[in-house]
């Protein structure tokens, strides 16, 4: 028993770097996610189609080998390409993994806004437009505040699924929570109670936002509106 | 002042306006009538460009009305929709200040007081801080009335105002937008409320198979109609 409460307590010295890496990752994936969702709803054909072809390939290709083309073919692809002038490298590393991690939840992120977006009244933009407020205006005033509200459990569930793919980041030596377990395992030959240590630890990060993925889920259905605390507050 | 030159809409095959010639003129009220389906909310929703026109041209007190500057222009068009399309997630008082002040970039003090004052007008001065899921349809189409006024329009386009509200409450937008009427706004107005239209309107045109078929004052329209569809439309609907 004193071997699984030890992998539990090794592996939980990764949690700061799995979670920092996750919001680091979920972060740049908002970011790519909305540019990539806006593109493949442009009007323009030179916006829509890279849009489109990001999101096939990431998504048609592993996380894994993705992190691999970044963090170790790129210094390689730099160092040929100006004959060796220029030496890049990632470091730390794990910048390397934050960014890999955050251009693949983009492209799934990218599809989760845009059915937000498109679940938004089109009377909404009508109205905003008729009022004299530009694309843009509208979209972040009017559009983007609603679509938001619709897809927060989607991507409440993004981020419990990126928690869990972080774990693939121990194989180019990032220390979080399963590199933790495996640097124990090792050291100590206690494998099982390393592993099972670390799968805990996941689990009970999981476990609670999967029950807030839940609530946000069940709140979604029963009103479309305004939360409760949010209404007739005093003045603006 | 809006001129309208030989507007045409198609929507693929199919030929929505065939060619409408209007002038509409500044403090006119103007009722369009016709049966559903005759292209009556499409020639209004072309009117600020929500449509765009397949031929012809639009003017608005001699300007052209163009997708570049389209936007500057809808500043001088209001317009009220048949399903309200009230911002859901703002207040009533954020629904009515948020295009002046992002849009005009007025000062908030300032919107809040044209706001405020609008409420009083439309008769929902209490409800400033309501939600409108928290409103009726009546309340709520008042308030994107007081949100179209709010941008200081010259024009106000009404896309059936009150087809979608209980019977009940079509009284109560009627009311202000006869008073809107009183006080000299130019007004386009697509409705069914034919007695409305017989009251307020100084013009109303009858819309069939996407031309205007027939126009007048309400006198010549409702009492003495010439053209063979016109009286065919009345009769059903009077």
């Amino acid at each position: 028993m004193a071997d699984y409460i030890e992998g539990i307590r090794v592996a939980a010295y990764g949690l700061g770097t799995t979670l920092t890496v996750t919001a680091g990752a979920l972060i740049i994936g908002l970011v790519i996610g909305l540019l990539i969702a806006l593109g493949k709803m442009s009007k323009f054909k030179i916006l829509r189609w890279p849009a489109s072809v990001y999101v096939e390939i990431v998504r048609g290709t592993p996380l894994f080998v993705q992190i691999l083309i970044l963090a170790y073919g790129l210094p390689y692809l730099i160092k040929d390409i100006t004959n060796g002038a220029v030496t890049f490298n990632w470091s730390p590393i794990v910048i390397a993994g934050v960014i890999a991690c955050g251009l693949n939840s983009g492209a799934y992120l990218a599809e989760i806004i845009r059915s937000g977006i498109q679940a938004v009244n089109k009377g909404q933009t009508e109205a905003a437009r008729s009022l004299g407020m530009s694309h843009i205006q509208n979209m972040r005033y009017i559009i983007l505040p609603q679509a938001f509200k619709v897809i927060l459990p989607a991507m409440a569930n993004e981020f419990v699924t990126l928690i869990k793919e972080t774990s693939i980041l121990s194989y180019i030596g990032i220390v979080e929570i399963t590199r933790e377990g495996i640097l124990w395992a090792s050291r100590a030959f206690k494998f099982f109670p390393a592993y099972i240590g670390v799968a805990v630890v996941y689990l009970c990060l999981t476990i609670p936002l999967s029950r807030v993925v839940a609530y946000l889920e069940k709140r979604m259905s029963n009103s479309n509106a305004i939360p409760k605390h949010k209404k007739r507050k005093a003045g603006i | 002042m809006i001129e309208i030159k030989n507007l045409e809409k198609r929507f693929g095959e199919v030929e929505v306006l065939k060619g409408i010639t209007e002038t509409i003129h500044d403090n006119e009220v103007v009722c369009v009538i016709g049966p559903s389906g005759s292209g009556k909310s499409t020639f209004l929703r072309c009117l600020n460009r929500l449509e765009e026109p397949t031929e012809g041209e639009i003017y608005l007190d001699g300007k052209l009305i163009e997708e570049k500057t389209i936007n500057e222009t809808r500043t001088h068009m209001g317009m009220v929709f048949q399903q309200f399309n009230l911002f859901p997630h703002k207040s009533v008082l954020e629904n009515i200040m948020l295009a002046p002040m992002k849009v005009k970039n007025i000062g908030r003090e300032e919107a809040e007081k044209t706001a405020r004052e609008l409420l009083v007008k439309v008769g929902l001065s209490d409800k400033a801080d309501y939600y409108p899921s928290e409103l009726s349809g009546g309340q709520q189409q008042r308030v994107a009335i007081a949100r179209a006024l709010a941008m200081q329009p010259g024009v106000m386009l009404f896309d059936e105002p009150t087809s979608a509200l209980d019977p009940e409450m079509v009284g109560e937008v009627l009311e202000v937008m006869k008073e809107l009427a009183e006080n000299g706004m130019t007004m386009v107005i697509v409705t069914h409320e034919m007695g409305f239209a017989r009251e307020a309107a100084d013009r109303v045109f009858f819309m069939d198979q996407g031309y205007v078929m027939e126009q007048g004052t309400p006198d010549q329209i409702f009492n003495n109609p010439q053209n063979e569809r016109t009286k065919s439309f009345l009769s059903k609907v009077l």
